[in-house]
């Protein structure tokens, strides 16, 4: 359980990064406000204001990104820079790896907790209930964790994992019909019903705060089981290359 | 020319690079029709900000030169810093060229309606002007290249959204709509809707002749030599 002692430096080590507290926090930050300022007064056709709809999801987008961080530090702990002394440290090298996402998605979250929380009290978005919105933004950052640390351990180019890593956060973000809107047909309405963690997500939180509880755990347990199913491919992958 | 020919090779040696230079632009011409905005297809409206991120890419190999080196052997060299400075450029905004041509023309052969798709090349060539020259100033202010991207990556988010590409202007509070005006996005989207509503080219060559001015202003910042 050496592993423990080092949490503590992993974490500092990234919340020191200035480049992901600013992609992450500061211009999220930054396009919430703008938003806000842009919709401000203006309600969808069921008469709620349109900035909670707004508000929510970007949160969320923001938080399919959050595994670039935990995949920069796998990758120069285990594979590059620092290789040789990670290997030569007396611990588990898996459960190292293993703390390294856990930092991920604990600071991932944590930014999610300050857009959260900067969101309902400076704009009034409606979160509903708060505990809820933790646990949906966990799921995306543990899905997002996963996902990118497939990525890093299946394509021996660590610059082209990198670039897939972004194609998963922006193609669900287009695919959701955030920047254009999509094709009404059956695929797409498929995809995003049932396959598309943002719309997943934002579903679930909606859900619960329209008190459609069974179709809100419905869409977060699909999250779930993509993230339990992933994270064995993950381990499977991984095994081949951490020992 | 050696060094002309040899940043387009450059430039699309790297699989990333050839992504943004190739499947984008592409991608772009099939991207479907607005329903009320934006008023030209939607691969036109967001084709500026593919601009933006490709002038990024290909300026970040001056930084590269500059990391590596290579400023430094090419100022003991036989090449003054002003024929590097242009040849490295002309290949860029060659690169550029061809895209739009590629993105217009190849719209107008799907069956875009583009209304005047020979003005709005002339727009696009000098956006894509004045993002190489915006990119030019901003990586002189940077030392390594990933910093200067990320951080760019999200002025491009602001400054596209300020600008008006991915929403009308018009929703926009009016304090915001005054300051849109300093973003060259802003022009952009202005010369769009000139594209589709305008008639007076007068209006026309104004936009242009802005864009052109960002380009001078951050062209002239952009090329002091900067060896470190």
């Amino acid at each position: 359980m050496r592993v423990i002692s080092t949490m503590k430096f992993t974490f500092f080590r990234m919340v020191r990064e200035y480049i992901t507290l600013l992609l992450l926090l500061v211009v999220p930050i930054v396009l919430l406000t703008v938003f806000s300022f842009v919709l401000e007064g203006v309600t969808t056709e069921t008469g709620e204001p349109l900035i909670n709809e707004q508000n929510v999801i970007f949160v969320l987008v923001f938080q399919m990104f959050g595994g670039a961080l935990a995949m920069a530090y796998i990758h120069t702990d285990f594979f590059t820079e620092r290789k040789q002394r990670i290997y030569a440290l007396p611990f588990n090298q898996t459960l190292y790896a293993f703390s390294i996402m856990v930092c991920g998605i604990v600071y991932s979250v944590l930014l999610g907790i300050v857009l959260m929380t900067f969101s309902e009290f400076v704009f009034g978005a409606d979160w509903g209930n708060w505990l809820w919105a933790i646990y949906i933004i966990f799921l995306l950052a543990l899905l997002s964790n996963i996902v990118c640390l497939i990525f890093t351990f299946s394509v021996n180019n660590f610059k082209i994992a990198e670039r897939l890593s972004e194609v998963y956060g922006v193609g669900f973000v287009i695919l959701a019909g955030l920047i254009f809107p999509v094709p009404g047909n059956d695929f797409f309405v498929f995809v995003n019903t049932y396959v598309n963690p943002i719309t997943l997500a934002a579903d679930a939180i909606y859900g619960m705060n329209q008190s459609h509880a069974g179709e809100a755990w419905f869409r977060s347990n699909i999250l779930l089981i993509a993230s339990g199913v992933l994270f064995i491919v993950m381990l499977i992958l991984g095994k081949r290359k951490i020992r | 020319m050696t060094i002309f020919w040899f940043s387009l090779k450059r430039s699309f040696s790297n699989t990333t690079n050839l992504i943004f230079l190739t499947l984008f632009p592409v991608g772009a011409i099939f991207l479907p029709m607005g329903e009320v905005w934006p008023f030209l297809p939607y691969g036109y409206q967001f084709f500026g900000i593919i601009v933006l991120f490709v002038g990024i890419r290909l300026a970040t190999i001056i930084l590269e030169d500059r990391a590596k080196g290579v400023v430094k052997r090419l100022a003991v060299a036989p090449v003054t810093h002003f024929q590097y400075l242009t040849q490295n450029l002309l290949a860029f905004s060659i690169i550029l060229i061809l895209q739009s041509i590629i993105v217009i023309y190849g719209g107008v052969l799907y069956g875009h309606e583009l209304y005047h798709p020979e003005w709005l090349l002339v727009l696009f060539i000098s956006f894509s002007f004045t993002s190489l020259a915006v990119a030019l100033a901003w990586i002189s202010l940077y030392r390594s290249k990933e910093t200067s991207f990320l951080v760019y990556m999200s002025v491009i988010f602001l400054i596209v959204f300020l600008g008006g590409l991915l929403m009308p202007i018009e929703a926009f509070p009016d304090i915001l709509q005054r300051i849109a005006v300093i973003f060259p996005t802003y022009w952009l989207s202005e010369g769009i809707v000139w594209i589709v509503f305008g008639n007076d080219i007068s209006e026309f060559l104004l936009i242009n002749g802005v864009l052109w001015l960002y380009t001078i202003i951050f062209l002239v910042i952009g090329s002091v030599r900067r060896i470190n």
